[in-house]
């Protein structure tokens, strides 16, 4: 190659660089990039939890009228047994009158058996795999309560024991919660009787409120919930144990199915020592109240400002 | 050809060829084979019913009632000994565990076995027994009676005509042995294990803030 014809052949190169790319380079890149692009996006094809057409345009939950509730509910229903081949009914019932629902917990009588976990698993429709749990029970060292050194996944043959005391922790369904004031969507509220509750429908999965809660009471779905069939608990509330999505949050919400119709949580039913107490804080004669007034009871994280209406005590 | 080999690099049509396709046909071969396959989740196996029915934390309890019948079959024979601490015959098989309260008579009325026994000759019928119970726990009975102490259930809201099932104290509480005893209890998580937050200190540790026997005059 003489020094001219290099010369002619840098200058082309600057012709083409400044030119920008060939047409063949062009076409070559664009076919490559939208094969990739449709290859990656192709899993959502075959994915299970891809929400319809009703499912996307649904308004949030508190711009909804009667119809519009019972058309989703309807809807929510059918999808239930297309899925699960359950027949599932889905309630909504409004929050009661002159109710505001308070737990007081007995420490002193707790035995961490786990059952609570378990039977709030089976009520609340968790995602078995991977596994989902409200209630997380903190195995303490009589004599101090060190959240730093409690540990929650102490085997199930440590239950019981003399030397510890047993702390579980759900959501405190705050007074003043954190997580609804983080939501940037408005998906988390807190109900006139003052459970705080999720839309699971209008959740975006951001996960700020997770981060806001100071109890980490909040669980995130990473995964799709796998339930099995028989395990599916038909009786489901809107806002509180409907089968959730991949990719919402969800949190306790006191069995509001149950409660606001007037029975028990489901991890106080089956309680076996009777340390846990639910009741309406705005009654003088409920049990709570009774608690409250009679014994020494506190509230975890008192410095953070929550409010929680979630007492703990250790009374006999 | 005398070109250098940085120019070639920044050359457009160089780079299409040495980096972007060789880098699509990388993420081509990764969407294809590796992103398309399902995560491997294994199927979810159904919860033990022993952990979220009410049911059974009860019946274990309720099976402590001790031979049912009349009494006075055999007791109408016996003499009664008021200091009888080991129960023979037919009761051998209970065995009382009621701390300084090791006498059978203490409780049960010593002429009338259909009865417990209250203040002075007066007796107390099995379906109260919290009345007997009162006689050396009364500070417990009384939070009993509250709701603090023992378990209800039912409902928090009262309708009408459907009162709170409240549990008595046998009903929990064996007499002979009356510590709460229940062994039912259900594994730890299974969450992802980075999800699980592992305590800082163990029981043994001297830097631990606990109240160990150890370091117990620091507190």
């Amino acid at each position: 190659m003489s020094t001219e014809e290099q010369k002619n052949f840098e200058s082309n190169n600057g012709d083409q660089q400044k030119s920008g790319v060939s047409r063949r380079n062009f076409l070559t890149g664009t076919a490559c990039l939208s094969a990739a692009a449709a290859v990656s996006l192709s899993p959502l094809l075959s994915a299970e939890e891809v929400p319809s057409g009703d499912d996307f345009i649904q308004k949030h939950y508190k711009e909804l009228s009667a119809e519009e509730k019972k058309e989703i509910f309807a809807r929510l229903e059918s999808q239930i047994q297309e899925k699960y081949n359950v027949k599932a009914t889905i309630s909504d019932p409004p929050p009661m009158e002159g109710v505001e629902f308070a737990y007081v917990l007995n420490l002193g009588r707790c035995i961490g058996c786990r059952k609570c976990v378990y039977a709030c698993m089976e009520e609340n429709n968790q995602s078995r795999s991977p596994q989902k749990q409200y209630i997380r029970v903190l195995k303490m060292k009589k004599g101090t309560i060190n959240l730093e050194t409690a540990s929650h996944d102490y085997p199930e043959k440590e239950a019981s024991s003399d030397d510890h005391f047993y702390m579980p922790v759900a959501c405190q369904q705050c007074r003043e919660p954190k997580c609804i004031e983080v939501c940037p969507v408005k998906a988390t509220w807190q109900e006139k009787d003052g459970i705080v509750v999720v839309d699971y429908n209008w959740c975006i999965g951001c996960r700020y409120c997770e981060a806001a809660c100071p109890y980490h009471a909040r669980r995130f779905n990473f995964a799709k919930p796998q339930i099995p069939v028989e395990d599916i608990n038909p009786d489901m509330g809107y806002l509180s144990n409907r089968p959730r999505y991949m990719g919402v949050m969800e949190k306790c919400t006191f069995c509001l199915h149950r409660t606001r119709r007037g029975e028990y949580p489901a991890c106080m039913e089956v309680c076996p020592t009777g340390s846990r107490k639910f009741g309406n804080l705005r009654d003088p004669e409920s049990e709570v109240r009774k608690i409250i007034e009679q014994e020494r009871v506190f509230v975890l994280k008192q410095e953070v400002g929550t409010l929680p209406k979630f007492y703990y005590t250790f009374a006999k | 050809m005398k070109h250098t080999g940085k120019k070639a690099f920044f050359e457009p049509g160089e780079f299409l060829k040495k980096i972007l396709l060789p880098g699509m046909i990388v993420l081509i071969l990764f969407f294809v084979f590796l992103g398309n396959g399902k995560p491997d989740i294994p199927d979810p196996t159904p919860l033990k019913a022993d952990w979220y029915t009410p049911e059974t934390a009860r019946g274990e309890i309720l099976e402590n009632t001790v031979m049912p019948g009349n009494c006075f079959i055999c007791h109408s024979v016996q003499v009664p000994d008021p200091n009888v601490i080991r129960p023979q015959f037919a009761h051998a098989t209970i065995k009382l565990d009621h701390g300084v309260n090791n006498r059978c008579y203490n409780c049960h009325h010593i002429y009338d076995r259909d009865s417990l026994a209250g203040d002075g000759e007066s007796k107390i019928p099995f379906a109260t027994p919290e009345k007997l119970c009162a006689r050396c726990h009364g500070i417990i009975v009384q939070d009993w009676k509250a709701g603090t102490h023992g378990l209800r259930q039912g409902g928090w809201l009262v309708k009408d005509g459907q009162a709170p099932v409240n549990f008595t104290c046998t009903q929990c509480h064996d007499p002979h042995s009356p510590k709460f005893k229940y062994d039912v209890a259900a594994p730890a998580p299974t969450w992802p294990a980075k999800t699980i937050r592992k305590a800082r200190h163990t029981d043994n540790d001297p830097k631990s803030a606990y109240l160990t026997d150890s370091n117990q005059e620091r507190f």
